[in-house]
């Protein structure tokens, strides 16, 4: 099946219409172990070093994918678009102007928009994005939602490596949706035979910039600690909701996106917070790993208020500002095995 | 019991031999490129010139950057906690730990029982840290040591307004140029630590008693441009430079 890619920093892309038009959503997540050079002609240093690795994987790659798709993310995306527009070939370069509210006019608009996606999409591919279709691809994506529930859920009882949670959060959004749930069906009866929490990690909630490569995980690992709850994109913002399999899709689609864990560009950031809070609830962890991916803007403006409300709830936290770079950073690793003494002393 | 603490840092390695909570002996050595080879001639020094015997050792800690490399080591433990413990040792009471080291300085709050509550560390910038001085010493052509003495008689510090080492020096090498004395460049860049420290302690809020450590606490000019700049007493152990290895030592046993 042809890849259909989608440049979406958070989980705002409704992968089931691109399903549903017979392709495979394939979320563009750049490659660290690249050289950002091709992009960073076009875009300064200072800017998401993420973003340029998406673009250098856009220049590079772009004749894979029949088309491409953007939604309204943080700036950075944002700008993206038009940058892309200019040095990233492909026939079919679209924008969805996904709403940063929650409310009547901004899920309305999402509707509108995204009905106006499936009619490009229709028109340029000859292709009809049926309801029927559309409810097929739906159960599919709850399907590996549940699944990935699951599978999430072991974390805080089984011996899962950090890398390998995320190894399967990356496959979640690259990976053809029929071949991925019988992958995550092997992986669960697999998990479900592993040895119990290991007594020498820390679990912990991880949150913060979204992480694209299992390195940043290592990292957490090294230090001794292990991430059994997050709210990220690649992680349970993707799986946290099922969509809604009655009435009509597109609404069900746009409700969904209301009750997803919310990204740090959405307003306001009570959203975030009261989901960060009902996993604390749900999950006994030892402290928070807040991570800040260098330049990210949205949860560099996030983080005072979060980390001040995550702390006034009591909450034992540390805040680590990581490069972007697979290099296991040795420094990082440090501060985290201190936050784990500073956790092990107060237990 | 005795138990050891090694500490091996960017630049120096530090040893603490402890029996129970009496310190028996300290020393430093250069960490160099092999820090395998640190740790083992600064331990069999120690084993020498004590008399003590490796099976006498009940616990070896090792700690800082190098920690990892000190095979004998029962426990690994971050220099954070080492250098609250070793900080907490001379001053029981104590509520904020600073440390200036080679390569990262590290502000540490600690509770009444003299655990750390939480801590800021600078390690991805030179600026604010031992290597900072180490290169505008170079710059300027003066030994590290007479820092403090040289910012003493300075009349007017300088204003260095680089936040990153590399164009400091060239500030600094500007200033020499334009003829300013070595004594106000060199307490210039006593402030210019010392306000990069400040921000630090104030990210996290610190109280007093303060206890500074590590071998940049030497340096007096170093210790009154912070007191200055945060307005408070700090309180400097004889051995702030091995307080790292001593806290790794007093964890051994705990
Ligand atoms: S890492 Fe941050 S700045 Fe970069 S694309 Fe993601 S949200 Fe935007």
């Amino acid at each position: 099946m042809k890849l259909f890619a989608y440049y979406d920093t958070g989980h705002e892309f409704s992968e089931e219409i691109i399903m549903a038009a017979g392709f495979t959503p394939y979320k563009i997540l750049g490659d660290v172990h690249v050289s950002n050079d091709p992009a960073d002609r076009y875009v300064h240093h200072y800017i998401c070093p993420f973003s340029r690795s998406c673009l250098t994987e856009g220049m590079a790659r772009s004749k894979d994918w029949v088309g491409i798709a953007f939604c309204h993310g943080c700036d950075t995306t944002n700008n993206q678009y038009d940058i892309w527009k200019y040095h990233v070939k492909t026939d079919f370069l679209y924008w969805i102007n996904t709403p940063a509210k929650n409310d009547l006019a901004a899920n309305t608009f999402h509707e509108k928009e995204l009905r106006r996606f499936i009619t490009h999409l229709e028109n340029h591919f000859s292709v009809e994005i049926t309801q029927d279709k559309l409810s097929h691809a739906i159960q599919t994506s709850n399907r590996v939602k549940h699944l990935m529930r699951e599978l999430a859920a072991l974390r805080s009882v089984k011996d899962i490596p950090n890398s390998a949670y995320h190894a399967l959060t990356r496959k979640c959004v690259q990976m053809n949706k029929e071949e991925l749930v019988e992958l995550l069906e092997d992986k669960l009866k697999e998990w479900k035979n592993l040895p119990v929490f290991p007594a020498d990690r820390e679990p912990v909630l991880l949150t913060g910039s979204d992480i694209t490569y299992g390195e940043v995980m290592e990292i957490l690992e090294t230090a001794g600690l292990r991430a059994v709850r997050d709210d990220l994109s690649l992680g349970e913002r993707y799986f946290a909701q099922d969509i809604s399999q009655e009435g009509d899709p597109v609404k069900a689609l746009v409700d969904y996106h209301t009750r997803i864990p919310q990204p740090p560009t959405k307003i306001p950031f009570d959203a975030r917070l009261s989901y960060l809070e009902s996993c604390l609830k749900e999950t006994p962890v030892s402290g928070i790993v807040y991570q800040i991916l260098k330049f990210c803007e949205p949860h560099g403006l996030d983080l005072p208020f979060m980390t001040g409300e995550l702390k006034r709830l009591g909450h034992t936290l540390i805040v680590i500002e990581r490069e972007y770079t697979p290099t296991v950073d040795q420094q990082l690793v440090s501060r985290l095995e201190s936050f784990r003494e500073i956790i092990q002393r107060s237990l | 019991m005795l138990t050891v603490g090694i500490d091996i840092g960017s630049i120096t390695t530090k040893i603490a031999l402890m029996d129970k909570t009496k310190l028996i002996y300290t020393d430093v050595a250069f960490s160099g490129y092999d820090m395998a080879r640190a740790w083992q001639d600064i331990f069999k020094t120690m084993l020498l010139k004590t008399g003590t015997k490796e099976m006498d050792i009940s616990c070896i800690v090792s700690t800082g950057y190098g920690r990892g490399s000190v095979g004998i080591a029962h426990k690994k433990i971050t220099e954070i906690s080492c250098h609250a413990a070793g900080a907490a040792y001379f001053y029981p009471d104590v509520k904020a730990v600073i440390d200036i080291g080679g390569q990262d300085s590290k502000c540490i709050t600690l509770n009444g029982s003299g655990t750390v509550s939480d801590f800021v560390m600078n390690d991805k910038c030179a600026a604010g840290t031992g290597r900072f001085l180490d290169v505008m010493a170079r710059a300027l052509h003066v030994e590290l040591g007479d820092f403090g003495a040289m910012d003493h008689k300075s009349k007017k510090p300088v204003i260095i307004s680089s936040m990153c080492t590399v164009f400091a020096e060239s500030e600094v090498i500007s200033m020499i140029a334009r003829g300013e004395s070595r004594e106000n460049i060199i307490a210039g860049i006593h402030e210019s630590i010392a306000s990069r420290m400040v921000s630090m302690m104030n990210r996290i809020g610190v109280s007093k008693p303060l206890v500074m450590t590590g071998g940049v606490s030497r340096n007096k000019g170093m210790r009154t441009a912070i007191e200055k700049k945060i307005g408070l007493k700090l309180l400097v152990p004889n051995e702030a430079q091995v307080c790292g290895a001593i806290g790794a030592a007093i964890l051994g046993g705990a």
